[in-house]
């Protein structure tokens, strides 16, 4: 075997479309999560899905509302 | 560089044809037309000055080449995926990295990252190449079965006929036909005189051709 053959005969180890797609997504979207800040999605939820922003929000608000008066009590309660 | 070619002999009509042809096989995958040294260090400076578009494209045209170069030196097509993965995002995120200047095409440069990565690997978990490979886990449903099967054949022959060699004999060739890269260029890589590797890459070439050609004769028999 010469060396075109052999060249040709490794495009045998490509990876099928699948394979590829899966690379690709894998890579694409850490990129993507790498380049996007903790803000950036905040402000991206905001603007895609109001209202599962405010849904967050309000739980958010409800958690801080009640466990705050739960700290104080746990406070009053240690030695 | 064949579609360049092809366009200049079409009539100007059947050209917006090629052009959606191309975006369609860009987008479902299809092979990169190859671009020249100078296409891809253009692309090298868009991807750095942050063009998403150029850094996708600069993916494109190398990754199969990344893929089928640590295919021949790992046991599975699955470690083949995560080293490609690990290599690529290596390389698109260290781009400021690069530099032309040194003499290095960025393929070289892109295939020392992949072949670090691989080692890598090896150090965490030595793997041994398992004698068939693997064969596709489904058919691609676009592809050709008949086509499919001789493609899987010859993969299986090659992958078997790469467990007889030597690991450094593999890491040569695979980096020679994986990666079209030179004696020197492989030299470079892995710190070894080029006359060395050429003596290696002769041995090594000549092994495996009778090697496959022995594996080709007793299917034939077999069939």
């Amino acid at each position: 075997m010469n060396d075109t053959e052999l060249r040709n005969l490794w495009s045998a180890l490509e990876p099928n479309g699948r394979q590829r797609a899966r690379i690709e997504t894998r890579v694409f979207e850490w990129l993507e999560a790498s380049e996007t800040s903790i803000a950036g999605e905040w402000l991206g939820l905001l603007k895609v899905e109001p209202l599962t922003a405010l849904a967050y929000a309000s739980v958010g608000a409800v958690s801080l509302l009640l466990l705050t008066p739960i700290g104080w009590i746990a406070v009053s309660l240690l030695p | 560089m064949i579609l360049t070619a092809t366009m200049a002999a079409l009539p100007s009509a059947a050209r917006p044809f090629v052009w959606l042809f191309n975006a369609l096989s860009v987008l479902f995958g299809a092979d990169a037309e190859a671009l020249e040294e100078a296409a891809v260090l253009k692309l090298v400076e868009q991807a750095r000055a942050g063009d998403r578009a150029a850094r996708q494209r600069l993916y494109r045209q190398h990754v199969q080449r990344v893929f089928r170069t640590v295919r021949g030196m790992l046991r599975s097509d699955a470690e083949a995926e995560d080293v490609t993965q690990d290599a690529m995002l290596t390389a698109l995120t260290s781009l400021d990295r690069y530099s032309p200047r040194s003499g290095t095409r960025f393929a070289a440069w892109l295939t020392t990252i992949a072949v670090n990565t691989t080692r890598r690997r090896f150090r965490r978990r030595r793997p041994e190449l398992t004698a068939t490979g693997e064969l596709p886990e489904v058919a691609d449903p676009a592809g050709d079965p008949a086509a499919d099967l001789d493609v899987a054949r010859q993969r299986a022959a090659l992958l078997q006929a790469l467990t007889e060699l030597e690991p450094r004999e593999r890491e040569i060739v695979s980096l020679r036909y994986g990666s079209d890269l030179n004696a020197t260029e492989i030299a470079a890589q892995l710190r070894m005189e080029p006359a060395n590797v050429r003596k290696i890459l002769e041995r090594a070439r000549v092994r495996l051709g009778e090697r496959i050609e022995a594996l080709a004769k007793s299917r034939g028999a077999a069939a």
